[in-house]
C-alpha cells in the first residue's frame, strides 16, 4: 500500500468512488479510519457526509479511492441520498452485536441503493463489523452469507478495532470493480481526475485535482 | 487585538481578527507542539507560538471579564438588566425589563457582544439575551423537574439513539465523558425529545446540548437554552424528521456564497464540490464540532443576540479565510 502523497500530483490508473452506508453506530467512520490511517478510535457520530482519500496498489494497478462516509440516523437519508450517484462500490455495514442494524439492511439500506444508485453494475459489499465482541454476537456468519447470496453482494466479517479483515473488505470490493469493464471504464484516469465529479469532464485536462 | 473598527459585516469583523494570527503562523517554530486544556475542558493541541498567542487572547478576555465584574460590583447585580428610563423608551409599552434595556442599548450591546461575552458572564447574558429566561417564565417553576420525572424510564426511538450517542459526544472530555456527564446530557436531550416530538432527537443536538451544559453549568438552564434555540433562534425545521430547514439553509448558503464570494464559488463549482459537504455539519452542530470551544462560543454569543443569520456570516468568513492570495 502506498501512503497518500498530498502535495504532488497524484499518479493513478483508476479513481473509484466508494460509499459506506448502514445504521447509526455500526462503525462506518471507524472502519474507514481503520483502513485509511491504520488506527482505531471511538469516533463521534458523523453529521451529514464525510470523505477520505487513499492511494493503494491492488491487482497491479495504482488506484485512488475516494471513500464517502455517511450519517446513519434515519433523517439524514434525505441528505445522503445524492452521494450514491456515480459510486462504483457500496459497502453496507452492520454491527454483529445488534440485530436491528442487520435487519435494517434489507428493510432500508438495500432499497436506498436501488433507489439512488445510478450505476447498474455497482458492486455491493456486505460487512459485519465488531467481530472482536464475539461474546456479544447476535447475528451469525451464516445469516450474513445468506443475505449476501440473496442480494448478490460480496461478504466479509471484520473488526475495525483489531483491524481483522479491514483491508480485505476494501481489497475484495476493488478487485471486483476491476473485473467489471463498465466500472473500469468509468474510473479510468483518462476520464476521471476529480473525486467530486459525478460525470466525466469534457475537456479540462489541466485541472489541478481536488483539495 | 479585537477589531475596533465598526464594520457593517460581521464576517468582515471575524476576519479582521485573523490577520493578527497570521504572522505567528508564518514564522512559528516548527515541530514544537504543546497540549493544554481550554476553559471548557477540551484538549487543545497546537504549535507553541500559536498557543502563546492564544494565551495572550485569553488574558485579554480575562481582563475584560474583570472589568465586567467591577461594573457589577459597582452598580449592583444584574445592573445591565435594569430598565433605563429614557425618553426613547418612555413612550413604548414594553413587557420586560430586558426588552427595554436591549432597546436602549441595542447598538452598544451589539458591539460589546461581538467583542465577546466574558466566559464568567456567559450563562447570565445568554439566558437573558436569547429569550430563554422569558420562555421559562411562561411555565410553572417545576416544569423541567416534572418533565424529566414524567419521561423517566420511557423508551422511544429518540431515547435509543440518544443512549447510543452519549458516550460518543466529545469522548474523553473530563466531565461530559463521565457517568454524571452522560446522565445529565441524557436528561436534557430526552426531556427535549418529549417536549417537541417533531424534532425528537436529531444527531448534532448532542454536541449543541453538551456545549450548552458546559457553559450554563445547570442542566435546567441548558434545557431552556436548547428550547429557545430550536424554537426561536434557529431556522425552523432544521432538525425535524426530513431536515427540511437544513436543506433550505444549505441552498441559501450556496446562493449566498455565489453572491458574496463569486470566485471561490466558481472554483468550487468547477470542482463540482458541493459546499453542503462541509457546511451541513457547521449548521447542524452550530460549529461546536468544527471550531475550538471558545471560538464556537464567540459565535454563539452573537447568535443569541443577532439570530440565525450569524451562522451564514461565519460560514462565509471561513470560506474567505481559506482564500490563499496566490491561488484565488
Amino acid at each position: 500500500m502506498l501512503p497518500d502523497s498530498s502535495s504532488s500530483q497524484p499518479e493513478f490508473d483508476y479513481l473509484f468512488k466508494l460509499l459506506l452506508i448502514g445504521d447509526s453506530g455500526v462503525g462506518k467512520s471507524t472502519l474507514l479510519l481503520s483502513f485509511t490511517s491504520n488506527t482505531f478510535e471511538d469516533l463521534s457520530p458523523t453529521i451529514g457526509v464525510d470523505f477520505k482519500v487513499k492511494h493503494v496498489n491492488i491487482g497491479g494497478k495504482k488506484l485512488k479511492l475516494a471513500i464517502w462516509d455517511t450519517a446513519g440516523q434515519e433523517r439524514f437519508r434525505t441528505l445522503t441520498s445524492s452521494y450514491y450517484r456515480g459510486a462504483q462500490g457500496v459497502i453496507m455495514v452492520y454491527d454483529v452485536t445488534r440485530r436491528e442494524t442487520f435487519t435494517n439492511l434489507s428493510d432500508i439500506w438495500a432499497k436506498e441503493i436501488d433507489l439512488y444508485s445510478t450505476n447498474q453494475d455497482c458492486i455491493k459489499m456486505l460487512v459485519g463489523n465488531k467481530v472482536d465482541k464475539e461474546s456479544e454476537r447476535v447475528v451469525t456468519k451464516k445469516e450474513g452469507i445468506d443475505f449476501a447470496r440473496e442480494y448478490g453482494c460480496l461478504f466479509l466479517e471484520c473488526s475495525a478495532k483489531t483491524r481483522v479483515n479491514v483491508e480485505q473488505c476494501f481489497e475484495e470490493l476493488v478487485l471486483k470493480i476491476l473485473e467489471t469493464p463498465s466500472l473500469l471504464a468509468e474510473g479510468s484516469s483518462g476520464v476521471r481526475k476529480n473525486i467530486f465529479k459525478q460525470k466525466p469532464p469534457e475537456s479540462d485536462a489541466a485541472t489541478s485535482g481536488c483539495c | 487585538m479585537f477589531g475596533t473598527q465598526s464594520t457593517r459585516d460581521i464576517s468582515f469583523e471575524f476576519q479582521s481578527q485573523i490577520p493578527n494570527w497570521r504572522p505567528s503562523i508564518y514564522t512559528r517554530r516548527a515541530n514544537i507542539t504543546v497540549k493544554f486544556q481550554d476553559l471548557y475542558g477540551f484538549t487543545v493541541e497546537g504549535n507553541v507560538d500559536d498557543v502563546n498567542v492564544l494565551n495572550e487572547v485569553r488574558e485579554k478576555v480575562r481582563q475584560q471579564g474583570r472589568v465586567w465584574w467591577a461594573l457589577e460590583a459597582n452598580k449592583g447585580a444584574n445592573w445591565y438588566l435594569q430598565p433605563q428610563i429614557s425618553s426613547i423608551s418612555e413612550g413604548i409599552a414594553l413587557k420586560s425589563s430586558l426588552k427595554l434595556s436591549a432597546l436602549t442599548n441595542t447598538i452598544t450591546l451589539k458591539r460589546l457582544i461581538r467583542k465577546g461575552i466574558p466566559p464568567v458572564l456567559r450563562p447570565k447574558v445568554w439566558f437573558s439575551l436569547s429569550g430563554a429566561a422569558k420562555k421559562r417564565s411562561t411555565v410553572p417553576e417545576s416544569y423541567y423537574n416534572d418533565l424529566t420525572k414524567a419521561v423517566e424510564g420511557k423508551v422511544t426511538a429518540a431515547t435509543r439513539q440518544i443512549d447510543h450517542d452519549l458516550p460518543r459526544t466529545f469522548p474523553g472530555h473530563p466531565w461530559l465523558d463521565t457517568p454524571e456527564g452522560h446522565a445529565t446530557l441524557r436528561r436534557v436531550l430526552v426531556g427535549y425529545s418529549f417536549r417537541d416530538s417533531d424534532v425528537g432527537y436529531c444527531q448534532g443536538l448532542n454536541y449543541v446540548a453538551a456545549l450548552l451544559l458546559l457553559v450554563m453549568k445547570t442542566e435546567e438552564d441548558a434545557f431552556w437554552m436548547l428550547a429557545v434555540l430550536l424554537e426561536n433562534v434557529l431556522v425552523s425545521d432544521c432538525y425535524t424528521n426530513n431536515l427540511s430547514g437544513c436543506h433550505v439553509e444549505q441552498r441559501v448558503f450556496k446562493d449566498l456564497l455565489a453572491k458574496k464570494c463569486p470566485r471561490i464559488a466558481a472554483h468550487l463549482e468547477a470542482l463540482e464540490f458541493d459546499v453542503s459537504l462541509v457546511a451541513t455539519e457547521w449548521f447542524l452542530c452550530l460549529f461546536s464540532k468544527s471550531l475550538p470551544s471558545e471560538t464556537a462560543l464567540r459565535v454563539w454569543d452573537v447568535l443569541f443576540n443577532e439570530g440565525a443569520k450569524v451562522l451564514f456570516h461565519v460560514a462565509l468568513a471561513i470560506f474567505k479565510q481559506d482564500r490563499r492570495p496566490s491561488k484565488l
